[in-house]
């Protein structure tokens, strides 16, 4: 290759100084990409994807919230939150660093600096044809920091090393929990992380940077639960709340609260499929979270001095349709099965949550699974993070009950003020990581990956 | 390193379809002097890129031809074409840089064209959906290439606040092929749920729609397009009939003035409604008098393709036919002078309400076609005197502005030129029915406005998002379309503007309220001190309880009575635990409120040329202070000997 390339020097000899790594978390709802260093992900796009009656996958916002007749919107992850569709995982993930980072890099070498050396010979060496294979691979000039969840078992994480080296052709790559990131980005290395995500709650108790496996804990209750908990809520209320999405409304006019919409729909030939309707929902249901929903800051279940919630004043919310309502104690019950599991609302389709599925009774699960001497230190350390802890009142809620539940050591809770912070908190904590002198010893370079096959994860990446 | 002065700064914004650019900031900023069609011409050999279309013409004996260019053999010329766009390579795509050889030879052009000393600071303004490697790629460029001594990189959203003059504003930028929209936060773009090349969502998106539209009535592409850009092209807001149908009816029939003027200009001076104060560039007056004879549906009627039937080889046949009506049509217009004045003064009917209109097209095919034939200079300007309806016209100055020069030939218009004259477009009337109201009815206003509400509700802080709301910008020359942003914005009306509802007048939140009135708008009506008000200020409401007992008569199950004080936000507690005053606070939806953001006006040369190219005027602003004013204090551009110790890979740093 006429230009030098800085990997065809040993991987030893090039630095990380020069070459920011890149950043990637993802998660049942959005993807997460960046370089290192920087302090929000520069690329965050949804992990759903849109499946054409043709087969075509199209990736992306704009993609996935276009109104298309016969396109299923999908996610590559089972409801619980683990990769059951890798080949679609790894495109959306790929798409998330292309798109925004490192561009298509199919006609690199096309422009103005590689001009020289492409004109011309007709013999094809071998060296030329690996640097053209080499050139394909979207991600082949920067370390690559993976985020995962910390209950990732052994072949899920032996397969991310995998694509990375193989597909994206990373000349690095390192695979870090997301509670030990969450823990970094609040400055800790000792933290019992709370992390509420979209689809799971997860606990995991970090001593010195490390996370004890033993004590990882998760639970489907988090965000898409306390939505599915609305939708219920807007079902069985006396007047159904009409839960329409936007794309179905032409124009909407003011109505009483209460009363029907008076909205005009829109006429589609072919209307959009149920899994987009639903998936439009959510953008609604996100909304109404944001706006309406509160959690009740106990001590005590929301039940015990639900009469005492009923005096509250109600919050307004209007429907895209232009129906609206004030909300009342039912802006506190979406949230109390995150807590009670008593208080959650069930039908025959969603079962009720167990007891033990409850925030609290993670922590306690894994503080018992943890040894007795650190317990009261991660007590004193609780982080909470991930998107679904914005709620509001929340992290009061939680403090409270574990104040309740552990009255003997100090609890201490710490979340970020900021909410992009909170949000992200495993993406920026991967962020300082990989910004760190010491990623370098802690990477698996291209060639160990060649020497030792996938299972050096297990070493490498505890 | 030497300061730098005014007129060493060198400014390129480059887009899909023009390319602006800029050397040396006046003392009052005015539009780019720099225009240039985004598109290279391949040469004749491979890698090499021409910026005009270079054509082999066949040199007529004993005749000495001035424009030749490079002359290779004895009897073969090439002639460079200044107008035609005949095989022209596009290297942007949706703002998407798609063919680097051609960006970077564009870019080498631009830079040649404008010639700047070597002690030039170059600002180039991103698109939106360029990576982060693209970005390194071109600083790569930029400092390999022309050595200058410092480089810098803003954001096309960025410069566009800049230009507003507003540090927290919601960006929608319509290009031609894309809108991209950002949600822009005290100067800083939210990268997280910002809505980059919205495909088919700009200008070209409009053309096709009105192809689709008049397709059956043998428009062409590059009809539809000066369609678009002509003055007669309108969108309506939704809900408003289109003239012709059942709403509109009435109104036609009391104007049978209108309906036998339907042949006449459609821009009066009088009919540029609300389009001139929104800042849409002043689409000049057509002549009122013009017309008004009804030969204009036969002179039209199967005759649109004019160039496909020169080359089929009737050109004697039309010509003659073209003079004949020209001669008509004078004699018509002398006798009916009086009479088409007095019936110029009573169809003052605005533009939406006409079923049918006319433009003026450029016939720029037919001009190729002609140029193709290798016809002599000569007996080429008679083909065009003779083809070009608007040539009579030519003297009247409004009458060149109707529709604007769709070849935007560098730096000013051909006209400047003597040579204008001959290569000058050849212009026809074409008369369109209500079609030309349906530019956007492909849906693109809807999408745009979903990507707006996309975009805000991605702003993690709540209460900024009305603040988001009400400071919007729409821009780009996609949205020059008349009535484009008024159409848009009334979309959002109908379909995302939360409206005070006869519950929702009565809650709302004391504290939040009185600490952002504006973030509550309508929904939260500021607390009533009266008698009646309820408790203190812990009391989380301030509602009047005659007030609430009638909402709640007619909604039981609410019963929201006077609350406690420990409801809202209990006092206490660890500081972490606190819900910031920057979240929540607001905690209702939005928005309540719409609006744009006001254009500012202390730049009489953008006052006058529109803002839909604002980001440039943004990145004037922004060269300035970056360039002279901080002169590099707070790392705002990056100098050679920066980009020397730290490579491409810098730029990250830098760039704005």
């Amino acid at each position: 290759m006429a230009v030098p390339n800085q990997f065809s020097a040993p991987v030893a000899e090039y630095g990380g100084d020069e070459v920011s790594a890149l950043v990637l978390d993802p998660g049942y709802s959005t993807v997460r990409a960046g370089f290192a260093g920087e302090d929000v992900p520069k690329s965050v796009v949804p992990s759903h994807y849109g499946l054409l009656s043709s087969g075509e996958k199209l990736y992306g916002e704009n993609a996935v919230h276009n109104p298309l007749a016969k396109m299923e919107i999908k996610s590559p992850y089972t409801s619980d939150g683990i990769v059951e569709d890798w080949e679609t995982a790894t495109k959306i993930w790929e798409w998330s660093i292309t798109s925004r980072l490192t561009g298509q890099s199919e006609n690199k070498r096309n422009g103005y600096v590689g001009d020289k050396n492409g004109n011309g010979d007709g013999d094809v060496d071998m060296e030329a044809a690996e640097a053209v294979e080499e050139e394909e691979k979207p991600m082949g000039d920067a370390p690559l920091l993976m985020s995962e969840p910390g209950w990732a078992q052994g072949k899920l994480r032996e397969k991310s090393l995998e694509v990375a080296m193989e597909e994206w052709g990373s000349p690095a790559f390192y695979l870090a929990r997301t509670g030990v990131l969450s823990a970094f980005s609040m400055g800790k290395s000792t933290a019992l992380v709370i992390d509420i995500g979209a689809s799971t709650t997860t606990v995991t108790p970090i001593v010195d940077g490390m996370a004890l496996r033993k004590g990882i804990q998760k639970s489907p209750l988090a965000g898409n639960f306390v939505s599915n908990q609305l939708r219920l809520i807007f079902q069985q209320s006396p007047t159904p709340v009409p839960l329409v999405p936007h794309y179905m409304v032409q124009s909407k006019t003011p109505v009483d609260a209460g009363v029907p919409s008076a909205a005009t729909y829109k006429k589609f030939e072919t209307p959009p499929t149920d899994s987009f309707r639903h998936f439009e929902e959510e953008r609604v249901l996100t909304e109404f979270k944001e706006s309406v929903v509160q959690t009740w800051e106990g001590p005590g279940p929301l039940a015990q001095s639900e009469e005492h919630v009923k005096n509250f004043p109600g919050r307004p919310f209007e429907m895209p349709d232009g129906w609206n309502q004030v909300f009342g104690v039912e802006r506190y019950k979406a949230v109390e099965g995150l807590f009670d599991a008593k208080a959650a609302i069930a039908d025959a389709e969603s079962p009720a949550p167990r007891q033990d599925q409850c925030i609290v009774e993670l922590v306690r699960a894994s503080l018992n699974a943890v040894d007795v001497d650190i317990r009261a230190n991660l007590l004193a350390n609780v982080v909470v993070v991930g998107g679904s802890s914005l709620l509001v009142g929340l992290n009061r809620r939680i403090l409270n009950q574990l104040e309740a539940a552990f009255p003997g050591p100090k609890v201490r809770l710490s979340a970020s003020q900021n909410t992009v912070e909170r949000k992200y908190a495993s993406w920026i904590g991967g962020s300082i990581l990989g910004s760190l002198g010491a990623f370098h010893q802690m990477w698996i370079s291209k060639r160990e990956y060649e020497e030792h096959g996938t299972s050096i994860v297990d070493k490498r990446c505890k | 390193m030497a300061p730098f002065k005014d007129e060493q700064i060198m400014i390129i914004a480059p887009g899909s379809q023009t390319t602006l650019a800029q050397l040396g900031l006046p003392e009052s900023f005015t539009p780019a002097r720099f225009r240039m069609r985004s598109r290279m011409f391949p040469a004749s050999k491979e890698g090499e890129w021409e910026p005009y279309k270079v054509r082999r013409k066949d040199k007529q004996p004993g005749e000495y031809d001035t424009t030749s260019g490079n002359e290779l053999e004895d009897d073969i010329a090439y002639e460079e074409d200044p107008v035609s766009e005949e095989g022209a390579v596009w290297p942007m795509a949706e703002g998407r840089i798609t063919n680097w050889p051609c960006f970077f030879a564009l870019l080498t052009h631009i830079y040649n064209a404008l010639n700047p000393t070597f002690h030039t600071p170059i600002l180039l303004v991103a698109q939106p959906c360029w990576t982060a490697r693209d970005h390194e790629r071109l600083t790569e460029f930029f400092f390999e290439k022309f050595k200058m001594p410092a480089f810098a990189l803003i954001d096309s959203a960025t410069a566009t606040c800049y230009a507003y003059g507003v540090p927290t504003a919601t960006v929608v930028d319509v290009g031609l092929g894309k809108a991209d929209i950002t949600a822009v936060l005290d100067f800083i773009v939210h990268d997280h749920g910002r809505i980059i090349a919205l495909p088919k969502c700009g200008g070209e998106a409009m053309t096709q729609r009105l192809l689709e539209l008049l397709n059956a009535k043998k428009f062409t592409r590059e009809m539809c397009e000066q369609l678009k850009k002509s003055s007669i092209c309108e969108i309506l807001p939704p809900g408003v009939p289109l003239p012709g149908t059942a709403g509109a009816e009435s109104e036609e029939v009391t104007n049978p003035a209108a309906a036998a003027s339907t042949g006449a200009s459609a821009s009066g001076p009088g009919h540029r409604i609300a389009g001139g104060a929104m800042g849409d560039v002043p689409l000049g007056p057509g002549p009122g008098t013009e017309v008004g004879d009804g030969k204009l549906d036969e002179d039209n009627e199967g005759v649109l393709d004019v160039a496909s039937i020169v080359t089929s080889g009737n050109m004697a046949e039309i010509l003659a036919k073209k003079e004949r009506e020209k001669a008509e049509k004078a004699a018509s217009r002398k006798k009916g002078a009086d009479a088409a004045a007095a019936q110029a003064k009573q169809i003052k009917l605005p533009n939406s309400r006409k079923e049918k209109a006319t433009f003026m097209y450029e016939d720029h095919a037919l001009l190729d076609t002609l140029k193709g034939m290798n016809l002599s200079d000569e007996k080429m300007a008679e083909a065009q005197a003779t083809l070009d309806e608007g040539a009579g016209k030519k003297a009247d100055a409004p009458a060149e502005s109707t529709v604007e020069p769709t070849s935007a030939i560098e730096p000013t218009t051909a006209t400047a030129f003597p040579v204008a004259a001959k290569t000058g477009p050849i212009r026809r009337e074409i008369e369109v029915g209500t079609e030309r109201f349906q530019a956007a009815s492909g849906g693109i206003l809807e999408k745009i406005a979903d990507g707006i509400h996309r975009t805000i509700s991605a702003v993690e802080n709540v209460n900024r998002r009305s603040e988001l709301w009400e400071s919007l910008i729409i821009l780009g020359n996609g949205s020059k379309t008349r009535g484009f942003k008024e159409a848009l914005m009334a979309t959002i009306q109908t379909k995302y503007v939360i409206s005070p509802s006869s519950a929702t007048m009565f809650t709302s939140e004391l504290p939040s309220n009185l600490s952002t009135p504006a973030g509550t708008g309508a929904n939260t009506p500021q607390p009533q001190l009266g008698p009646h008000g309820v408790g203190g200020p812990g009391t989380g409401t301030g509602v009047n309880p005659l007030l609430l007992a009638a909402t709640t008569a007619q909604n039981p199950h609410l019963q929201p009575q006077p609350p406690q004080s420990n409801g809202m936000s209990t006092p206490g507690g660890p500081p972490s635990l606190h819900q910031p005053p920057n979240m929540h606070s607001s905690h209702g939806q939005t928005p309540t409120t719409v609006r744009m953001v006001k254009v500012p006006e202390y730049f009489p040369e953008w006052k006058e040329a529109g803002y839909d190219e604002a980001a440039f005027l943004g990145a004037q602003t922004a060269a300035k202070v970056l360039f002279i004013v901080d002169q590099g204090v707070s790392k705002g551009f990056m100098t050679r000997s920066d980009y020397n110790d730290e490579g491409p890979r810098g730029i990250s740093d830098y760039s704005m």
